[in-house]
Protein backbone atom coordinates (compact mmCIF):
# COMPACT_ATOMS: atom_id res chain seq x y z
CA UNK A 1 0.00 0.00 0.00
CA UNK A 2 1.21 3.46 -0.86
CA UNK A 3 2.56 5.46 2.12
CA UNK A 4 3.25 2.14 3.87
CA UNK A 5 5.28 -0.29 1.76
CA UNK A 6 8.02 2.17 0.82
CA UNK A 7 8.60 2.90 4.51
CA UNK A 8 9.17 -0.79 5.34
CA UNK A 9 12.09 -1.40 2.97
CA UNK A 10 14.54 -3.67 4.80
CA UNK A 11 17.59 -2.67 2.74
CA UNK A 12 17.09 1.02 3.40
CA UNK A 13 16.41 0.20 7.05
CA UNK A 14 19.76 -1.56 7.37
CA UNK A 15 21.48 1.42 5.72
CA UNK A 16 19.91 3.86 8.22
CA UNK A 17 20.87 1.51 11.07
CA UNK A 18 24.49 1.61 9.83
CA UNK A 19 24.30 5.40 9.67
CA UNK A 20 23.12 5.42 13.30
CA UNK A 21 25.92 3.07 14.32
CA UNK A 22 28.48 5.37 12.73
CA UNK A 23 27.12 8.41 14.54
CA UNK A 24 27.10 7.23 18.16
CA UNK A 25 30.08 8.04 20.34
CA UNK A 26 31.52 5.00 22.12
CA UNK A 27 31.16 5.35 25.87
CA UNK A 28 28.22 7.71 25.66
CA UNK A 29 24.76 6.45 26.59
CA UNK A 30 21.86 7.94 24.63
CA UNK A 31 18.40 7.92 26.17
CA UNK A 32 15.66 8.84 23.70
CA UNK A 33 11.96 8.94 24.56
CA UNK A 34 9.32 8.01 22.01
CA UNK A 35 6.40 10.05 23.28
CA UNK A 36 3.66 8.23 21.45
CA UNK A 37 2.33 4.76 22.19
CA UNK A 38 1.94 4.18 18.46
CA UNK A 39 5.72 4.46 18.16
CA UNK A 40 6.21 2.03 21.06
CA UNK A 41 4.00 -0.47 19.28
CA UNK A 42 5.88 -0.10 15.98
CA UNK A 43 9.30 -0.34 17.66
CA UNK A 44 8.50 -3.76 19.10
CA UNK A 45 6.39 -4.98 16.20
CA UNK A 46 9.27 -4.40 13.80
CA UNK A 47 12.14 -5.07 16.22
CA UNK A 48 13.59 -1.61 15.66
CA UNK A 49 15.48 -1.59 18.96
CA UNK A 50 17.39 -4.68 17.80
CA UNK A 51 18.83 -2.58 14.97
CA UNK A 52 20.21 0.02 17.37
CA UNK A 53 23.61 0.11 19.05
CA UNK A 54 23.57 -1.05 22.67
CA UNK A 55 24.20 2.48 23.94
CA UNK A 56 21.05 3.88 22.30
CA UNK A 57 18.17 3.27 24.72
CA UNK A 58 14.55 3.92 23.87
CA UNK A 59 12.37 5.06 26.77
CA UNK A 60 8.63 4.74 26.38
CA UNK A 61 6.66 7.90 27.05
CA UNK A 62 3.18 8.70 28.30
CA UNK A 63 1.49 8.93 24.89
CA UNK A 64 -0.83 5.94 25.14
CA UNK A 65 -4.34 7.37 25.60
CA UNK A 66 -5.65 4.38 27.53
CA UNK A 67 -2.60 3.96 29.76
CA UNK A 68 -2.86 7.39 31.33
CA UNK A 69 -6.48 7.05 32.48
CA UNK A 70 -6.57 6.68 36.29
CA UNK A 71 -8.70 4.09 38.05
CA UNK A 72 -11.00 6.71 39.53
CA UNK A 73 -11.96 7.89 36.07
CA UNK A 74 -12.95 4.33 35.09
CA UNK A 75 -15.08 4.16 38.26
CA UNK A 76 -16.72 7.44 37.21
CA UNK A 77 -17.56 5.96 33.81
CA UNK A 78 -19.02 2.82 35.36
CA UNK A 79 -21.14 4.94 37.73
CA UNK A 80 -22.59 6.85 34.76
CA UNK A 81 -23.15 3.62 32.83
CA UNK A 82 -25.24 2.21 35.69
CA UNK A 83 -27.82 5.01 35.44
CA UNK A 84 -31.23 3.77 34.29
CA UNK A 85 -31.74 4.12 30.56
CA UNK A 86 -28.13 4.94 29.75
CA UNK A 87 -26.27 3.45 26.80
CA UNK A 88 -22.59 4.01 27.59
CA UNK A 89 -20.24 3.95 24.61
CA UNK A 90 -16.46 3.87 24.44
CA UNK A 91 -13.51 2.64 22.38
CA UNK A 92 -12.67 -1.05 22.63
CA UNK A 93 -9.50 -0.96 24.71
CA UNK A 94 -11.12 1.35 27.25
CA UNK A 95 -13.58 -1.40 28.14
CA UNK A 96 -10.80 -3.52 29.64
CA UNK A 97 -9.11 -0.86 31.78
CA UNK A 98 -9.45 -1.90 35.43
CA UNK A 99 -11.24 0.37 37.86
CA UNK A 100 -11.24 -0.18 41.61
CA UNK A 101 -14.12 -2.63 41.30
CA UNK A 102 -13.77 -4.09 37.83
CA UNK A 103 -13.74 -2.74 34.30
CA UNK A 104 -16.43 -1.43 32.00
CA UNK A 105 -16.45 -4.92 30.50
CA UNK A 106 -17.25 -6.35 33.95
CA UNK A 107 -20.00 -3.74 34.35
CA UNK A 108 -21.39 -4.80 30.97
CA UNK A 109 -21.41 -8.42 32.13
CA UNK A 110 -23.28 -7.28 35.24
CA UNK A 111 -26.03 -5.79 33.11
CA UNK A 112 -25.04 -2.24 32.21
CA UNK A 113 -25.64 -1.34 28.54
CA UNK A 114 -22.07 -0.60 27.47
CA UNK A 115 -21.17 -0.71 23.79
CA UNK A 116 -17.92 -0.45 21.87
CA UNK A 117 -17.76 2.14 19.11
CA UNK A 118 -15.08 2.95 16.55
CA UNK A 119 -15.76 6.67 16.56
CA UNK A 120 -17.83 9.28 18.40
CA UNK A 121 -19.88 9.50 15.22
CA UNK A 122 -20.96 5.88 15.86
CA UNK A 123 -22.08 6.90 19.36
CA UNK A 124 -24.13 9.76 17.91
CA UNK A 125 -25.73 7.33 15.47
CA UNK A 126 -26.74 5.09 18.41
CA UNK A 127 -28.30 8.13 20.09
CA UNK A 128 -30.35 8.91 16.99
CA UNK A 129 -31.48 5.28 16.78
CA UNK A 130 -32.50 5.25 20.47
CA UNK A 131 -34.28 8.56 21.14
CA UNK A 132 -35.80 7.25 24.38
CA UNK A 133 -32.37 6.41 25.86
CA UNK A 134 -29.51 8.60 27.08
CA UNK A 135 -26.34 7.84 25.11
CA UNK A 136 -23.01 8.82 26.67
CA UNK A 137 -19.68 8.72 24.82
CA UNK A 138 -16.60 8.24 27.03
CA UNK A 139 -14.08 10.40 25.17
CA UNK A 140 -10.40 9.61 25.67
CA UNK A 141 -7.28 10.47 23.74
CA UNK A 142 -4.85 13.25 22.94
CA UNK A 143 -5.19 16.03 20.38
CA UNK A 144 -5.42 13.42 17.63
CA UNK A 145 -8.80 12.25 18.88
CA UNK A 146 -10.19 15.40 20.49
CA UNK A 147 -11.17 17.07 17.15
CA UNK A 148 -13.31 14.04 16.31
CA UNK A 149 -15.21 14.41 19.60
CA UNK A 150 -15.52 18.17 19.04
CA UNK A 151 -16.97 17.72 15.55
CA UNK A 152 -19.44 15.13 16.83
CA UNK A 153 -20.62 17.52 19.55
CA UNK A 154 -21.11 20.24 16.93
CA UNK A 155 -23.05 17.74 14.80
CA UNK A 156 -25.20 16.72 17.81
CA UNK A 157 -25.99 20.39 18.40
CA UNK A 158 -26.78 21.04 14.72
CA UNK A 159 -29.02 17.98 14.48
CA UNK A 160 -30.70 18.58 17.87
CA UNK A 161 -29.76 15.18 19.28
CA UNK A 162 -30.68 15.98 22.88
CA UNK A 163 -30.13 12.47 24.28
CA UNK A 164 -26.39 12.49 23.47
CA UNK A 165 -23.67 13.61 25.86
CA UNK A 166 -19.91 13.25 26.27
CA UNK A 167 -17.88 12.32 29.34
CA UNK A 168 -14.71 14.12 28.40
CA UNK A 169 -11.38 12.60 29.44
CA UNK A 170 -9.31 14.08 26.63
CA UNK A 171 -5.79 15.11 27.56
CA UNK A 172 -3.09 17.26 26.00
CA UNK A 173 0.47 16.19 25.29
CA UNK A 174 2.61 19.16 26.30
CA UNK A 175 1.93 19.29 30.09
CA UNK A 176 3.05 15.69 30.79
CA UNK A 177 6.19 16.28 28.71
CA UNK A 178 6.97 19.31 30.86
CA UNK A 179 6.35 17.21 33.99
CA UNK A 180 8.72 14.52 32.71
CA UNK A 181 11.39 17.07 31.83
CA UNK A 182 11.14 18.46 35.36
CA UNK A 183 11.34 14.98 36.89
CA UNK A 184 14.59 14.26 38.73
CA UNK A 185 14.11 10.53 37.98
CA UNK A 186 14.77 10.84 34.32
CA UNK A 187 17.59 12.13 32.14
CA UNK A 188 16.70 12.20 28.48
CA UNK A 189 18.79 13.19 25.46
CA UNK A 190 16.01 13.72 22.96
CA UNK A 191 12.44 13.03 21.91
CA UNK A 192 10.78 11.22 19.03
CA UNK A 193 7.77 13.53 18.67
CA UNK A 194 4.21 12.23 18.23
CA UNK A 195 3.29 11.99 14.55
CA UNK A 196 -0.45 12.29 14.47
CA UNK A 197 -0.89 14.58 17.47
CA UNK A 198 1.38 16.88 15.48
CA UNK A 199 -0.92 16.60 12.46
CA UNK A 200 -3.37 18.55 14.61
CA UNK A 201 -1.15 20.78 16.79
CA UNK A 202 1.83 21.16 14.43
CA UNK A 203 5.44 21.53 15.53
CA UNK A 204 5.25 24.83 17.40
CA UNK A 205 4.00 23.44 20.78
CA UNK A 206 7.21 21.40 21.08
CA UNK A 207 9.54 24.37 20.66
CA UNK A 208 9.85 24.72 24.45
CA UNK A 209 11.79 21.44 24.60
CA UNK A 210 14.86 22.71 22.71
CA UNK A 211 14.35 26.31 23.87
CA UNK A 212 13.93 25.67 27.61
CA UNK A 213 15.51 22.26 28.12
CA UNK A 214 18.09 22.04 25.34
CA UNK A 215 16.82 18.72 23.95
CA UNK A 216 16.18 17.84 20.30
CA UNK A 217 12.74 16.78 19.08
CA UNK A 218 12.06 14.99 15.80
CA UNK A 219 8.40 14.49 14.86
CA UNK A 220 8.15 11.05 13.28
CA UNK A 221 5.80 8.78 11.36
CA UNK A 222 4.93 5.26 12.44
CA UNK A 223 6.55 3.01 9.86
CA UNK A 224 9.93 1.40 10.68
CA UNK A 225 11.91 3.67 8.37
CA UNK A 226 10.19 6.73 9.84
CA UNK A 227 11.31 5.80 13.34
CA UNK A 228 14.84 4.81 12.33
CA UNK A 229 15.27 8.02 10.39
CA UNK A 230 13.96 10.06 13.34
CA UNK A 231 16.51 8.40 15.63
CA UNK A 232 19.25 9.19 13.11
CA UNK A 233 18.08 12.83 12.95
CA UNK A 234 18.15 13.17 16.76
CA UNK A 235 21.63 11.66 16.92
CA UNK A 236 22.76 13.98 14.13
CA UNK A 237 21.52 17.00 16.13
CA UNK A 238 23.38 15.76 19.21
CA UNK A 239 26.49 15.12 17.16
CA UNK A 240 26.31 18.60 15.63
CA UNK A 241 25.61 20.24 18.99
CA UNK A 242 22.22 21.45 17.78
CA UNK A 243 18.79 21.15 19.39
CA UNK A 244 15.65 22.04 17.51
CA UNK A 245 12.26 20.71 16.44
CA UNK A 246 12.65 18.83 13.17
CA UNK A 247 9.92 17.18 11.15
CA UNK A 248 10.68 13.75 9.72
CA UNK A 249 6.96 13.26 8.92
CA UNK A 250 6.55 16.10 6.45
CA UNK A 251 4.38 13.99 4.17
CA UNK A 252 1.63 14.25 6.81
CA UNK A 253 2.51 16.92 9.40
CA UNK A 254 2.39 20.61 8.45
CA UNK A 255 4.39 22.79 10.83
CA UNK A 256 1.34 24.91 11.65
CA UNK A 257 -0.91 21.86 12.28
CA UNK A 258 -4.55 21.69 11.26
CA UNK A 259 -5.94 25.15 11.97
CA UNK A 260 -9.54 24.09 11.48
CA UNK A 261 -9.12 21.32 14.04
CA UNK A 262 -7.57 23.74 16.52
CA UNK A 263 -10.46 26.18 16.01
CA UNK A 264 -13.07 23.48 16.59
CA UNK A 265 -11.29 22.28 19.73
CA UNK A 266 -11.06 25.85 21.07
CA UNK A 267 -14.79 26.30 20.53
CA UNK A 268 -15.92 23.05 22.15
CA UNK A 269 -13.34 22.44 24.90
CA UNK A 270 -11.63 24.34 27.66
CA UNK A 271 -8.74 23.32 29.89
CA UNK A 272 -9.47 21.82 33.28
CA UNK A 273 -7.50 23.42 36.13
CA UNK A 274 -5.89 20.03 36.69
CA UNK A 275 -6.37 16.41 35.62
CA UNK A 276 -5.13 13.20 37.17
CA UNK A 277 -2.81 11.02 35.06
CA UNK A 278 -2.13 7.42 35.83
CA UNK A 279 1.26 7.23 37.51
CA UNK A 280 2.03 10.92 36.98
CA UNK A 281 -0.49 12.36 39.45
CA UNK A 282 -2.32 15.65 38.94
CA UNK A 283 -0.94 17.85 36.16
CA UNK A 284 -2.17 21.41 35.76
CA UNK A 285 -4.02 22.36 32.57
CA UNK A 286 -3.50 18.92 31.05
CA UNK A 287 -7.09 17.78 30.59
CA UNK A 288 -10.02 19.05 28.54
CA UNK A 289 -13.64 19.56 29.54
CA UNK A 290 -16.57 20.82 27.54
CA UNK A 291 -16.79 24.59 27.33
CA UNK A 292 -19.73 26.44 28.86
CA UNK A 293 -21.29 26.72 25.41
CA UNK A 294 -21.52 22.91 25.28
CA UNK A 295 -22.31 22.28 28.97
CA UNK A 296 -25.76 20.93 28.05
CA UNK A 297 -24.00 18.05 26.26
CA UNK A 298 -21.62 17.37 29.16
CA UNK A 299 -22.32 13.98 30.78
CA UNK A 300 -20.64 15.21 33.98
CA UNK A 301 -23.29 17.93 34.21
CA UNK A 302 -26.13 15.65 33.20
CA UNK A 303 -25.24 12.78 35.57
CA UNK A 304 -23.80 12.47 39.04
CA UNK A 305 -20.10 11.55 38.86
CA UNK A 306 -18.38 10.31 42.06
CA UNK A 307 -15.00 11.85 41.17
CA UNK A 308 -13.21 9.84 43.85
CA UNK A 309 -9.45 9.47 43.56
CA UNK A 310 -8.40 5.82 43.68
CA UNK A 311 -4.82 4.77 44.37
CA UNK A 312 -3.22 2.37 41.88
CA UNK A 313 -2.78 -1.25 43.03
CA UNK A 314 0.42 -1.52 45.06
CA UNK A 315 1.83 -4.30 42.91
CA UNK A 316 1.39 -2.27 39.71
CA UNK A 317 4.30 -0.11 38.53
CA UNK A 318 2.61 1.54 35.55
CA UNK A 319 3.64 4.91 36.93
CA UNK A 320 7.34 4.05 36.74
CA UNK A 321 6.86 2.54 33.29
CA UNK A 322 5.02 5.64 32.06
CA UNK A 323 7.82 7.83 33.38
CA UNK A 324 10.38 5.58 31.71
CA UNK A 325 12.05 4.86 35.07
CA UNK A 326 11.77 1.09 34.69
CA UNK A 327 11.31 -1.26 31.74
CA UNK A 328 8.04 -3.21 31.67
CA UNK A 329 9.72 -6.53 32.43
CA UNK A 330 11.18 -5.02 35.61
CA UNK A 331 7.68 -4.68 37.09
CA UNK A 332 7.05 -7.41 39.65
CA UNK A 333 3.73 -8.51 38.14
CA UNK A 334 4.67 -8.22 34.44
CA UNK A 335 3.70 -11.35 32.52
CA UNK A 336 2.62 -13.21 35.63
CA UNK A 337 -0.27 -11.62 37.52
CA UNK A 338 -0.57 -8.91 34.86
CA UNK A 339 -1.13 -10.01 31.25
CA UNK A 340 -3.13 -8.56 28.33
CA UNK A 341 -5.89 -11.06 29.11
CA UNK A 342 -6.01 -10.06 32.81
CA UNK A 343 -4.38 -6.64 33.10
CA UNK A 344 -3.73 -5.09 36.50
CA UNK A 345 -2.31 -1.91 35.07
CA UNK A 346 -3.33 0.20 32.10
CA UNK A 347 -0.01 -0.23 30.27
CA UNK A 348 -0.93 -3.88 29.73
CA UNK A 349 -4.36 -3.08 28.28
CA UNK A 350 -3.87 -1.24 25.03
CA UNK A 351 -1.57 -2.57 22.35
CA UNK A 352 0.03 0.88 22.48
CA UNK A 353 0.92 0.38 26.13
CA UNK A 354 4.59 -0.34 26.74
CA UNK A 355 3.86 -3.46 28.81
CA UNK A 356 1.50 -4.92 26.20
CA UNK A 357 4.01 -4.15 23.42
CA UNK A 358 6.78 -5.96 25.32
CA UNK A 359 4.50 -8.87 26.17
CA UNK A 360 2.93 -9.30 22.73
CA UNK A 361 6.27 -9.18 20.93
CA UNK A 362 8.13 -11.53 23.25
CA UNK A 363 10.19 -9.15 25.41
CA UNK A 364 9.29 -11.02 28.57
CA UNK A 365 12.18 -10.66 31.01
CA UNK A 366 15.55 -9.82 29.68
CA UNK A 367 17.90 -7.13 28.65
CA UNK A 368 18.22 -6.51 24.93
CA UNK A 369 20.50 -9.05 23.36
CA UNK A 370 23.22 -7.36 21.39
CA UNK A 371 24.30 -9.26 18.31
CA UNK B 1 -15.39 -11.41 23.87
CA UNK B 2 -14.16 -11.63 20.29
CA UNK B 3 -11.29 -9.83 18.65
CA UNK B 4 -13.82 -7.65 16.84
CA UNK B 5 -15.14 -6.46 20.21
CA UNK B 6 -11.76 -5.70 21.69
CA UNK B 7 -9.85 -4.58 18.61
CA UNK B 8 -7.82 -7.79 19.08
CA UNK B 9 -4.19 -7.94 19.95
CA UNK B 10 -3.28 -5.82 16.95
CA UNK B 11 -2.86 -2.11 16.85
CA UNK B 12 -6.08 -0.41 17.91
CA UNK B 13 -7.05 2.30 15.46
CA UNK B 14 -9.52 3.95 17.76
CA UNK B 15 -7.92 4.02 21.18
CA UNK B 16 -4.54 4.68 19.67
CA UNK B 17 -2.93 7.91 18.76
CA UNK B 18 -2.34 7.18 15.11
CA UNK B 19 -4.44 7.33 12.00
CA UNK B 20 -4.86 5.01 9.04
CA UNK B 21 -4.88 5.82 5.31
CA UNK B 22 -8.31 5.37 3.68
CA UNK B 23 -9.45 5.96 0.11
CA UNK B 24 -12.50 8.09 -0.62
CA UNK B 25 -15.34 6.17 -2.28
CA UNK B 26 -18.16 8.73 -2.15
CA UNK B 27 -18.42 12.29 -0.89
CA UNK B 28 -21.63 13.61 0.72
CA UNK B 29 -20.85 17.30 0.92
CA UNK B 30 -24.30 18.23 2.26
CA UNK B 31 -23.75 16.09 5.36
CA UNK B 32 -20.00 16.72 5.61
CA UNK B 33 -19.25 13.02 5.36
CA UNK B 34 -17.37 10.71 3.01
CA UNK B 35 -17.64 6.97 2.58
CA UNK B 36 -14.08 5.70 2.80
CA UNK B 37 -12.41 2.32 2.36
CA UNK B 38 -9.36 1.01 4.17
CA UNK B 39 -6.63 -1.24 2.84
CA UNK B 40 -8.51 -4.25 4.26
CA UNK B 41 -11.69 -3.34 2.35
CA UNK B 42 -13.55 -2.16 5.46
CA UNK B 43 -15.72 0.88 4.81
CA UNK B 44 -16.70 3.68 7.18
CA UNK B 45 -18.39 7.08 7.19
CA UNK B 46 -15.78 9.72 7.83
CA UNK B 47 -16.10 13.34 8.97
CA UNK B 48 -14.47 15.60 6.38
CA UNK B 49 -14.87 19.00 8.07
CA UNK B 50 -11.14 19.30 8.82
CA UNK B 51 -9.91 18.81 5.25
CA UNK B 52 -10.48 20.87 2.12
CA UNK B 53 -12.21 19.74 -1.05
CA UNK B 54 -11.82 16.03 -1.73
CA UNK B 55 -12.90 13.67 -4.48
CA UNK B 56 -13.29 9.91 -4.93
CA UNK B 57 -9.94 8.03 -4.91
CA UNK B 58 -8.22 10.69 -2.78
CA UNK B 59 -6.37 9.17 0.17
CA UNK B 60 -7.13 10.53 3.65
CA UNK B 61 -5.48 10.02 7.02
CA UNK B 62 -8.38 8.95 9.22
CA UNK B 63 -8.47 8.73 12.99
CA UNK B 64 -11.54 7.90 15.09
CA UNK B 65 -13.86 8.53 12.16
CA UNK B 66 -12.41 11.91 11.24
CA UNK B 67 -10.13 12.79 8.32
CA UNK B 68 -7.16 14.72 9.74
CA UNK B 69 -5.40 15.44 6.46
CA UNK B 70 -5.31 14.55 2.78
CA UNK B 71 -2.40 12.25 2.05
CA UNK B 72 -2.89 12.32 -1.72
CA UNK B 73 -5.13 14.10 -4.16
CA UNK B 74 -5.56 11.67 -7.03
CA UNK B 75 -7.80 13.75 -9.29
Amino acid sequence: MKFVDEFRDAEIGRAVAMEILAMVEPGRHYKLMEVCGGHTHSIYKYGIDDLLPANVELVHGPGCPVCVIPMGRVDDGIAVAHNDGVIFTCFGDMMRVPGSNGSLLDAKAAGADIRMVYSPLDALRIAKQNPDREVVFFAIGFETTAPSTALTLKRARAENVANFSVMCSHVTIVPPLKALLESPDLRLDGFIGPGHVSTVVGGRPFQFIPADYGKPVVIAGFEPLDILQAIAMILRQLSDGRCEVENQYKRVVPYEGNLRALEVMAEVFELRPHFEWRGLGFISHSGLKLSDAYADLDAEVRFSVPGVRVADPKACQCGEVLKGVIKPWECKVFGTACTPERPIGTCMVSSEGACAAYYNFGRFAREREVV
Amino acid sequence: MTDADTCGSHHCITCGDDGVPMSVVLVDEARGLALCEGDDGARASVEIALVGAIAPADVLLVHAGTALTVLEHVA
